[in-house]
């Protein structure tokens, strides 16, 4: 027993893995872009946390994966969804959370938590890359510049034109004819990021409204697209200093949490439908719950950065 | 989880069902040559009319089902696209209003465009061509719409015959499920449109309505139908010895199948499969772990499909609003002597036909009866009737129970709306908050026990 646990969560675009120690202190993380759900890029992502952490993948207590290809990850415990993951990952990070909006390369998600930071709700986009990381890039591309540039070059913008498509690729056709207009590209880059915040809005009007607000994902690494998910929000929005890892993280804890927990008794009543092991630890349990927490998961793996309004 | 292993365990009485469908279509098929009168008809089950009056009948949501259900839609939905409908129009008018193009160039001999002989030999080009239309559908305005514009595919030269059904609002101060005044007068207005039905049909086909025949017909309805709700009710056992899936499969039987003792002894069969599997201890879907709610039409191209899924999971989908609030699920308010007043009723009990206020009643209904963790809403893409309330149920849920729901999108009959990983993705995180409610539950209970 090393008490060291990897969290993997292979994504639509990046892979991103996470060691902790048995105090779920992260020890080594890393993200790895790469061109769709790669087994290759996965794999390096998990050889890059394990050399940063001193250990090889024999020395390892447990492993969990999330994300699109988490069933493509081999030696896991187990599999978890996202939702679970990024909430179970962002409430460690930053205690007190009650809304997680994590903005991946093609997908997005409002997560609900409780005070325990438990899954409440979630509602993810529909049925295309609108208002996800490929927006953005959609974005970038047409106006010839780096997701970083565009970042800044949103921050500039003054007019808020209409951008109206919820498709990625009709959006491009927008921007372009507006390009063709001869608008300005920061009065272009700012509207496409407020209509982007105006669709994660509709997302979080489907769980509802909570505060504190993590936004985490790559997306959350542009501070234009904080800075008017904020504004639409009309509050304060929180980014970790590292808002793609949380996913991994929360699958770390869980391997943690589920290698250190022997089986659960049954409920009464329950039968069969029981959890062989508690995903979470439960109030009257609460040795390391997210309300019950010391401070030192935060503390020593990432500290909150606050991004306030304007 | 092995995603090869099935664990669905389907209801065998179904395959049965499934010849009577065939021998029904093939039936259909050569009414023409049978020297039959046929009519074309959506919405509520009025073949128990059409069968009193001697006539051959073609449910066009139900023919459009068929050819989802076997992935043969594509011809007649090709055909619809060329003659003018996109794919925003509801897929099964969309399928159906192809059949009638394919049917017409069939007839006429005439084949142009993307759809051309070949993909006219196929099933959707089989359904004998109309003498007459008639619609019965409530609650969706698509659906209203719909055999007229039939008739106009058809050079408006066939007769049509209109019933209007009234949305039943539920919200005046004496309304409810089943009562009060609006209740009352609707359900007098659509039995009052169904005995001009009936003297439009004794117009068509030149001899008087056989009412023998239609209480016949209702005598074994009600009673397929009374068969029909003791089998859903033995499904509240845990673990349930059959799912929405067997349901489902029993669909078209109970819609459009003639009334006569091969239904009833359908549903007795079924009704008997199921006590036969409680008494042996045999469930729906092996180690069942979860009981879910399903509210959306059924996603025709994806039967066989979810009904593996959702098993892969455990998960024993038991209900809903399409199974338990359609289909004859009133049995008791058909008078078999003058039936006519209970059909109307039931036309009018179609589950898009309710205020918010009803619909909520009967979900939460459900959810309780059968024990239901969490809510599985088919946002059927093509169905805005279906889908319009689904976010209110969703939330009343969660709210009044505290059963969390998801969404994922499909339609009736286009299965290009659908998305695998949307599904598998929400499924799983609705399971795994499922799991810590309960491992949360677990050491609440422990806690206060010690």
């Amino acid at each position: 027993m090393t008490g060291r646990y990897l969290g993997v969560d292979l994504g639509s675009t990046t892979a991103k893995a996470v060691v902790t120690d048995a105090g779920g202190v992260i020890l080594a993380a890393s993200t790895v872009q790469m061109g769709a759900v790669s087994q290759r890029g996965m794999q390096r992502a998990v050889d890059a946390a394990l050399a940063e952490a001193g250990v090889t993948a024999d020395d390892l207590d447990g492993t969990v994966a999330t994300g699109y290809g988490r069933r493509l990850v081999p030696g896991v415990a187990r599999t978890y969804t996202e939702i679970t993951c990024h909430a179970r990952g962002t409430a460690a990070m930053c205690p007190g959370v009650r809304l997680v909006i994590d903005i991946g390369g093609q997908d997005s998600k409002a997560i609900t938590v409780d005070e325990s930071g438990l899954v409440e709700d979630f509602a993810m986009n529909d049925r295309c890359a609108s208002g996800t990381g490929r927006f953005y890039e959609v974005l970038a591309r047409a106006l010839e510049c780096d997701l970083g540039e565009l970042a800044d070059l949103a921050r500039q913008g003054g007019r808020d034109l209409e951008v109206s498509s919820m498709c990625a690729t009709f959006a491009e056709t927008e921007i372009v004819s507006l390009l063709a207009q001869g608008l300005p590209a920061a009065d272009i880059a700012a509207s496409v990021h407020r209509a982007i915040a105006a669709r994660t809005l509709a997302l979080v009007a489907q769980v509802g409204k909570r505060t504190p607000v993590v936004l985490t994902g790559g997306v959350a690494r542009n501070r234009a697209a904080v800075h008017f998910l904020a504004e639409a929000l009309g509050t304060e929005v929180r980014v970790p200093a590292r808002p793609q890892i949380t996913g991994a993280y929360g699958a770390a804890l869980l391997a943690m949490e589920s290698a250190g927990r022997p089986p659960a008794g049954r409920a009464p009543g329950q039968g069969d439908a029981d959890t062989s092991v508690p995903l979470f630890p439960g109030p009257a349990g609460a040795d390391r719950s997210c309300t019950n927490c010391d401070g030192t998961v935060a503390a020593l793996s990432m500290p909150v950065v606050v991004i306030r309004d304007r | 989880m092995d995603a090869t292993q099935d664990r669905s365990n389907r209801l065998s009485v179904t395959r049965s069902g499934g010849q009577l469908i065939t021998d029904y279509w093939d039936n259909l098929f050569r009414a023409r040559e049978q020297g039959k009168q046929i009519v074309w008809y959506n919405g509520g089950a009025l073949n128990p009319i059409f069968q009193a009056a001697g006539l051959a009948w073609c449910h066009g949501e139900a023919f459009a089902a068929r050819l989802a259900a076997q992935r043969l839609e594509g011809p007649a939905q090709l055909a619809g696209a060329e003659y003018g409908y996109n794919a925003e129009l509801c897929s099964y008018a969309r399928t159906h209003l192809g059949c009638s193009v394919l049917t017409l160039q069939s007839t006429e001999g005439e084949h142009s465009g993307v759809v051309g002989i070949n993909d006219s030999q196929e099933l959707a080009a089989r359904l004998p061509s109309p003498d007459f239309f008639v619609n019965n559908y409530a609650g969706c305005s698509t659906g209203q719409q719909w055999d007229g514009i039939s008739f106009r595919v058809f050079g408006k030269q066939l007769p049509i015959f209109n019933i209007s059904h009234p949305f039943l609002w539920g919200n005046k101060p004496d309304a409810g499920y089943l009562r009060g005044e609006e209740w009352e007068s609707a359900s007098r207005y659509v039995a009052g449109q169904l005995r001009e039905l009936i003297s439009f049909l004794e117009a068509q086909t030149g001899r008087p309505f056989d009412y023998d025949a239609l209480i016949e017909a209702m005598t074994y309805i009600k009673r397929a139908a009374e068969l029909r709700r003791e089998g859903l009710d033995l499904c509240q056992a845990k673990p349930a010895p059959a799912t929405f899936w067997d349901w489902i499969a029993c669909v078209a039987p109970i819609n459009f199948l003639p009334g006569d003792q091969a239904l009833v002894d359908y549903f007795a069969g079924v009704r008997d499969e199921i006590s036969d599997r409680l008494a042996a201890g045999v469930s729906g879907v092996r180690d069942e772990k979860y009981r879910l709610y399903f509210d959306g039409i059924m996603n025709w191209n994806k039967l066989g499909f979810l009904s593996r899924k959702f098993a892969e999971h455990g998960a024993a989908v038991l209900c809903g609003r399409y199974i338990h609030n359609a289909f004859w699920q009133e049995p008791q308010l058909i008078d078999t002597a003058d039936p006519i007043l209970g059909m109307a009723q039931h036309y009018l009990l179609c589950p898009t036909n309710h205020g918010a206020k009803t619909l909520d009643y009967l979900t939460l209904r459900d959810c309780r009866e059968y024990g239901v963790d969490g809510i599985v809403f088919h946002s059927t893409r093509t169905c805005r009737a279906f889908t319009g309330p689904q976010r209110l149920l969703a939330k009343s849920a969660q709210d009044k129970l505290g059963i969390p729901s998801i969404f994922f999108e499909g339609d009736v009959a286009d299965a290009s709306f659908y998305k695998e990983e949307i599904l598998e993705s929400r499924l799983a995180a609705m399971l795994e908050a499922i799991d810590v409610r309960r491992a949360r539950g677990g050491q609440l209970a422990g806690a206060l026990s010690s």
